[in-house]
């Protein structure tokens, strides 16, 4: 075999593998949305739930729950992912990238922001107020400003065939959101916080994407991740869970009364899903590009409608069921891509 | 070995001598400095030299195939050189750059 083949071949072994990185992130991201939505009926949340609205209405008590569930996540995925890093004997790399704050893991606390309080309270906020369908086709939009980012701050590539992917992925999650709001417009029933929360996932995944790129760079994904959930877990809970309690809201009882077994086994669960879901995300950008990791880990929208239907048999509306074969199909124009004469994704 | 700084920032640095090297040279280095020796070790340490490669920060100037065995038999070896994206996020990362 002469040199040009095999480099073509290595080339091409390295973007499948970047494709399948992306792919196990779908499916892993679509599962979290069973936990995600079964944890709301769970004790104490939905007792919880209960007392807040009893004194400060419905829609509080669905944000206060969704920050208690969501501070909760980011611990169980820290654990699985700090699970993950012994399991790969990295914590000593762990321990060197963590104390190179200015260069390299300030950006990751930086997506922790855009992706905890933003993104994944977005995505609780959706799935207390619209339901799981919802909030997982919301977040859909993010790519487009994953890759827009991508594009203006390090000038990364994305093909004329691959732009097309994207937009025909947009159309389904478009026609996915949209039916959905038609549909709640008809019942005559708006849940605008809802609507709100799914904006955030789109708007919060797609800067963190963007900003987590830049300490990619020169960090391993694993590593990179796990800091990004330090970090996320100290927003948490030294600083909003604190506030929430100091604004009078019975948080730290739920936390507490949170730990019993069935909630820890949900939250586990959840943690398992989203930790080991982002691994996969993260370890697919180098590989593959940020725009077109994002694009194909979209396919967890189709994903999650297929399991919140055979788990939860929550049945979804045609528009869904459009949207998601454009998701399909748009991923497929990605992964069809000749990548064979692409040496980096990045201009020069 | 103490002051040890992240895999990825010593791998430009030690392309910061804007000379080219061979992966397998690069691995082997590096296998040593960290006590990586092990094949997983070695695998994981290459894999961020593709990672640095596909971020444009290296730039693959020769490959050959390894007909000796010298790193895997039967696959390719990649000389990189590091570029001139690859040198402003070295210096971003502080090392030391002449």
């Amino acid at each position: 075999m002469d040199i040009r083949e095999l480099k073509r071949l290595e080339n091409k072994r390295k973007m499948n593998k970047g494709y399948m990185w992306a792919l196990f992130c779908a499916v892993l991201w679509a599962l979290w949305y069973i936990p995600g939505t079964i944890i709301w009926a769970i004790p104490p949340f939905d007792t919880m739930w209960v007392a807040i609205d009893a004194t400060n209405g419905a829609s509080m008590a669905t944000l206060i729950v969704a920050v208690l569930i969501t501070a909760f996540n980011a611990l169980t995925v820290v654990i699985a992912l700090l699970i993950w890093n012994a399991y790969l004997g990295k914590f000593g790399e762990l321990k060197r990238t963590l104390k190179e704050l200015r260069p390299c893991s300030k950006w990751f606390f930086l997506a922790a922001i855009f992706g905890g309080p933003i993104a994944i309270l977005g995505s609780f906020i959706a799935i207390g107020f619209v339901g799981a369908g919802f909030a997982a086709v919301a977040a859909l939009m993010y790519p487009v400003i994953g890759s827009i980012l991508a594009r203006q701050w390090y000038g990364e590539q994305i093909s004329r065939r691959a732009a097309f992917g994207i937009v025909v992925i947009m159309i389904g999650g478009i026609t996915i959101f949209v039916g959905g709001a038609l549909a709640d417009l008809a019942a005559g029933n708006v849940s605008w916080i809802g609507y709100l929360g799914g904006l955030m996932c789109a708007c919060g995944w797609g800067i963190e994407g963007a900003i987590a790129g830049k300490g990619l760079d020169i960090a391993e994904p694993d590593v990179g991740i796990t800091i990004r959930f330090i970090g996320e877990n100290l927003i948490w809970w030294i600083i909003i869970i604190p506030i929430v309690a100091l604004a009078g809201y019975p948080i730290i009882e739920y936390a507490i009364a949170a730990l019993n077994p069935l909630s820890i086994l949900v939250l586990s669960f959840a943690g398992i899903t989203f930790g080991y879901c982002y691994v996969t995300w993260y370890k697919s950008f180098p590989l593959i590009g940020v725009g077109r990791g994002q694009g194909i880990a979209n396919l967890y929208g189709l994903c999650a409608v297929i399991f919140l239907y055979l788990f939860l048999a929550q049945v979804p509306a045609w528009t869904v069921l459009i949207g998601g074969a454009l998701c399909v199909l748009g991923s497929f124009v990605m992964i069809s891509e000749d990548t064979g004469d692409m040496e980096s994704l990045r201009g020069e | 070995m103490a002051g040890l700084r992240p895999i990825k920032f010593r791998l430009l640095e030690l392309f910061s001598d804007e000379k080219e090297h061979w992966n397998n040279e690069i691995v082997e280095q590096m296998q040593k400095e960290y006590g990586m020796n092990s094949n997983f070790g070695r695998d994981s340490i290459n894999f961020d030299i593709l990672e640095l490669a596909s971020g444009g920060m290296l730039r693959s100037v020769q490959s050959k195939v390894d007909e000796d065995g010298v790193y895997k038999k039967g696959f390719l070896l990649h000389k990189y050189a590091i570029t001139d994206f690859g040198k402003t996020r070295a210096s971003d990362a502080c090392l030391e750059y002449v």
